[in-house]
């Protein structure tokens, strides 16, 4: 991830556009954008060295709103987008965010094969256990029973735990935070920021339209720090922090180090270079000679 | 008299080394500089199955898969009947078949008469004799189609030596013994077969590639360096061979979990500035639509390689066919300007590719190149001195802090520059989102429009610039022939047969379908009396589309489309052709 301590210093509102958001007053995702801008300036990210990625949904409309470059794509593909940005250009700063229906239903399968991947990016996941846009239908987080827009009777599905998912998946970096908390989300998001790998960050941010005011107070209520103790290099251990009900545990659930996608690719490419120098169209032509 | 354009086929189970087998032949005669054309054809079976291959050979021009066979070499007369329609010998074909597994049908059920030769060889028991394994039947069988037909036989033997010299000198002992006791079997033949002898002096090698080899080397000339793309048969050469030369030049392959994560890290890459691209085949094209639709609102360049195979959903994995065309041209919701090109033989795939860089980078658009599987996979001999394309790169702004950077601004040929991520005072943020010209998301209709409307503005230059397309035969003609991709070959071969008979049949192979040269097509349509469609397609999607903007000449037009499973044959071309003139003359007697 870049980094710079070079003149102009980035205050975190030089990462703020113009743009007013969409978002209902009171939207937890508020949290998570003035957190980013915060992450942003203590590390002094540069915002024409980064790509801000999203998909659709109330969260994925985050990149118009941080002066970064941004891609506000399709419904559940930010990683793909995110992937051939960062796989083509390693050098810049790359963040996907989105909601949970975004990254989890229509989006799983690249959420599963990237953090397989371990491509060097945060994902920022807002979690409010809802689809907020289309206003208010069950998504994969919606708790088992819960009467939302499209479950009349009642939720027939139960829910996940998205860094359950994420830990198995091969994240090398998993979190979670309440974006109530500004400052452990900005802490988190530093951490994140300069992970080498993929980072996931749930963030529970509660939709006050269709999840009511309760859900701010109820996570407020049930958000406690993860322990110092915790061994964050031990799957087994993390795991012990998924499918919580009655607490929220924020903090990072599990760390390790391994090589990422971009290191992987790299090597391929000093690999390709023993065979010799970069061939001209020509040269490569020639291969197609009979070889006898 | 021998013969100086000898097409053969083998046939076999998928273990029998056919494919081994035309590589070889293919492979010895470029050496030798003849003129190749090689295709294979098999069951969708992983191993086993059937499996087939032409090669075509001679010191002229060829321009189509030989498909009225000269020569056969069966191992087996069960898979030569799973080809039933697919392979058609000529009346006086030479058919060479396993002693040891008799002929099931008469000469007259093949369709044959009594010039038709045929000569039982015990392959297997040879092979066994000379080699200790009937493995080594397919090098046998090498050496007695070369001693018999005069194929280049000192390059065949060259091949057998490169194949197997690599391994065990004992494995290249027994496949020689097995090669050059071949030769001494067919020498001890008493057949007459001088007029199936191919004639010819060896010139300078020739380059021999496939058509997904042609498109990566286009996509590595053109600057390309991101590819990523999901495995689908008929295009996944392009994946592999990508996979080895992209890091050579300093680029990078990904393997995605399916075709829209491949399509969507090409967006990707492209918004980031890298020229990337990616490959597939119709049930990947249909996923890919969804992101098609993004490059097009969003102005990032990208370039789709889609092999048509047989459709529609799981359809003929391994065969041709010629109807995505409506999928590539129409696919999307709303209202979404794309370009699609197609290729008529392999060294179209590397102009078109390059062609479909230039296209996506100068526009910023999607370009799909649409080629099918007789021209992505049939694999054919190319000079190397055509093989040249310009390429192009696209505008950026100036990286100017007292400017504001409108990255959608509404100019007046519809392209405003792109800045990449990197540039300090260009930042903006893209949207699949219709937008104003900042870029930021807008849902008015009076925006809607305008963004529309300069979208669309940037086809009017571009056919303007790019209407790439070709011209066969005389420049007035009673019966030309419109046809696209690898329907070109065929084509070609009848309007040269035709000249040589004094008939006046020319033709017009767009390799810019959309948006189609119409104005070149119009000025064609003055040159000819009657006009004969050529295609592989059920529905005729490419009459059909053709109507879908301009009026053709119905008095005067003849449709031939069918479904696809089987590459379009000269003889069927002939044939039409032949109607064509046939009804013409009609006329006149009527009218007289």
């Amino acid at each position: 991830m870049t980094s710079s301590v070079e003149t102009p210093v980035f205050q975190p509102g030089d990462y703020k556009t113009d743009l007013k958001p969409v978002w209902c007053a009171g939207c937890g995702d508020f949290g998570v954008v003035t957190a980013l801008y915060r992450a942003m300036a203590q590390l002094q990210i540069k915002p024409w060295d980064s790509v801000v990625v999203s998909g659709i949904g109330c969260s994925s409309r985050l990149p118009g709103y941080v002066a970064t470059y941004g891609f506000n794509s399709v419904h559940g593909r930010a990683l793909t987008m995110a992937t051939g940005i960062k796989a083509s250009r390693p050098e810049l700063t790359v963040v996907a965010v989105g909601g949970d229906g975004d990254g989890l239903a229509i989006g799983g399968n690249h959420f599963l094969h990237t953090a397989r991947r371990n491509l060097d990016i945060l994902y920022i996941l807002m979690d409010n256990e809802i689809y907020g846009l289309t206003k208010g239908q069950a998504a994969p987080t919606t708790p088992a029973g819960d009467k939302t827009k499209s479950t009349y009777y009642g939720n027939p599905e139960p829910a996940f735990d998205p860094c359950e998912l994420a830990i198995s998946f091969g994240a090398t970096w998993v979190a979670r935070a309440f974006s109530g908390d500004l400052k452990t989300t900005v802490d988190l998001m530093v951490k994140g920021l300069s992970h080498h790998g993929f980072g996931f960050l749930n963030i529970m941010s509660p939709c006050v339209t269709w999840r009511g005011d309760d859900q701010f107070k109820t996570l407020k209520a049930k958000t406690r720090a993860i322990p110092e103790s915790h061994d964050k290099t031990s799957r087994f251990a993390a795991m012990a922090y998924t499918r919580e009900t009655d607490v929220l545990s924020t903090g990072v659930l599990y760390e390790v180090q391994q090589p990422s996608l971009i290191d992987r690719l790299t090597h391929l490419q000093e690999l390709a270079l023993k065979k010799g120098p970069a061939p001209t169209t020509q040269e490569i032509f020639k291969n197609f000679f009979p070889p006898f | 008299m021998p013969t100086r354009d000898l097409s053969i086929a083998m046939v076999g189970s998928g273990g029998d080394g056919i494919v081994t087998m035309g590589d070889m032949v293919a492979q010895a005669a470029a050496k030798d500089g003849l003129n190749v054309i090689k295709v294979e054809a098999y069951g969708p079976q992983i191993r086993g199955g059937e499996s087939s291959c032409v090669v075509r050979l001679s010191p002229d021009p060829i321009f189509a898969q030989g498909d009225d066979l000269d020569v056969i070499a069966i191992f087996n007369w069960a898979d030569f009947g799973r080809f039933k329609g697919e392979l058609a010998p000529k009346k006086d074909v030479v058919i060479l078949f396993e002693a040891a597994d008799p002929n099931p049908s008469s000469p007259a059920d093949l369709g044959l008469d009594e010039r038709a030769r045929f000569i039982p060889v015990p392959f297997a028991k040879l092979a066994t004799e000379l080699a200790g394994t009937k493995a080594a039947k397919n090098i046998l069988s090498l050496s007695v189609l070369a001693e018999l037909f005069n194929l280049p036989h000192g390059s065949i033997r060259k091949a057998v030596e490169y194949k197997f010299g690599k391994k065990k000198a004992e494995l290249l002992a027994v496949n020689l013994r097995a090669f050059d006791g071949g030769a001494e079997f067919a020498r001890s033949l008493n057949v007459d077969v001088s007029d199936k002898k191919l004639t010819y002096e060896a010139t300078e090698p020739k380059l021999l590639m496939a058509g997904n080899e042609a498109c990566a080397v286009g996509a590595l000339h053109a600057g390309c360096k991101f590819f990523a793309g999901y495995p689908i048969t008929p295009s996944s050469e392009v994946l592999h061979f990508l996979s080895e030369w992209l890091p050579r030049v300093g680029g990078s392959v990904v393997q995605t979990e399916d075709e829209l994560s491949a399509y969507g890290a090409v967006i990707g890459a492209s918004f980031a500035g890298v020229k990337s691209m990616t490959s597939t085949s119709g049930p990947g094209l249909s996923l890919m639509t969804e992101m098609l639709g993004l490059s097009s609102m969003a102005e990032i360049p990208s370039v789709i390689w889609n092999v048509q195979r047989g459709g529609p959903s799981t359809g003929l994995p391994t065969k041709s066919e010629q109807a995505d065309l409506w999928q590539a041209v129409f696919g999307s919701h709303g209202d979404a300007p794309r370009v699609v090109l197609a290729p008529g033989d392999v060294e179209d795939c590397f102009h078109t590719t390059v062609e479909a860089f230039n296209i996506a980078e100068e526009f910023q658009l999607p370009v799909i190149v649409l080629s099918d599987q007789a021209v992505a996979q049939r694999r054919e001999t190319v000079p190397l001195d055509h093989l040249k394309h310009e390429v192009v790169d696209r505008i950026k702004p100036a990286d100017d802090p007292n400017e504001k950077y409108l990255r959608y601004k509404d100019t007046p040929d519809g392209v405003s520059p792109m800045s990449v991520p990197g540039m300090r005072h260009t930042v903006y943020q893209t949207n699949g989102l219709e937008h104003n010209e900042h870029g930021d998301p807008a849902s008015m209709h009076l925006t809607h429009e305008k963004m529309s409307k300069k979208r669309f503005r940037k086809m009017g230059p571009l056919a303007e610039k790019y209407n790439f397309f070709r011209h066969y035969g005389p420049k007035q003609a009673d019966v030309g022939i419109l046809c696209w991709g690898s329907s070109k070959g065929p084509v070609e071969e009848v309007v040269r047969a035709a000249a040589a008979r004094g008939e006046k049949v020319s033709a017009f192979v767009p390799q810019m379908i959309h948006p189609f040269p119409e104005k070149q097509l119009k000025a064609y349509l003055a040159t000819i009396k009657e006009l004969l469609i050529v295609e592989i397609s059920f529905q005729g999607q490419f009459y059909r589309y053709l109507r879908s903007f301009m009026d053709l000449p119905e008095e005067h037009l003849h449709l031939f489309k069918r479904s696809g499973g089987k590459n379009l044959a000269i003889a069927e071309v002939e044939e039409e052709v032949r109607k064509v003139f046939e009804k013409m003359r009609t006329r006149e007697e009527v009218m007289a």
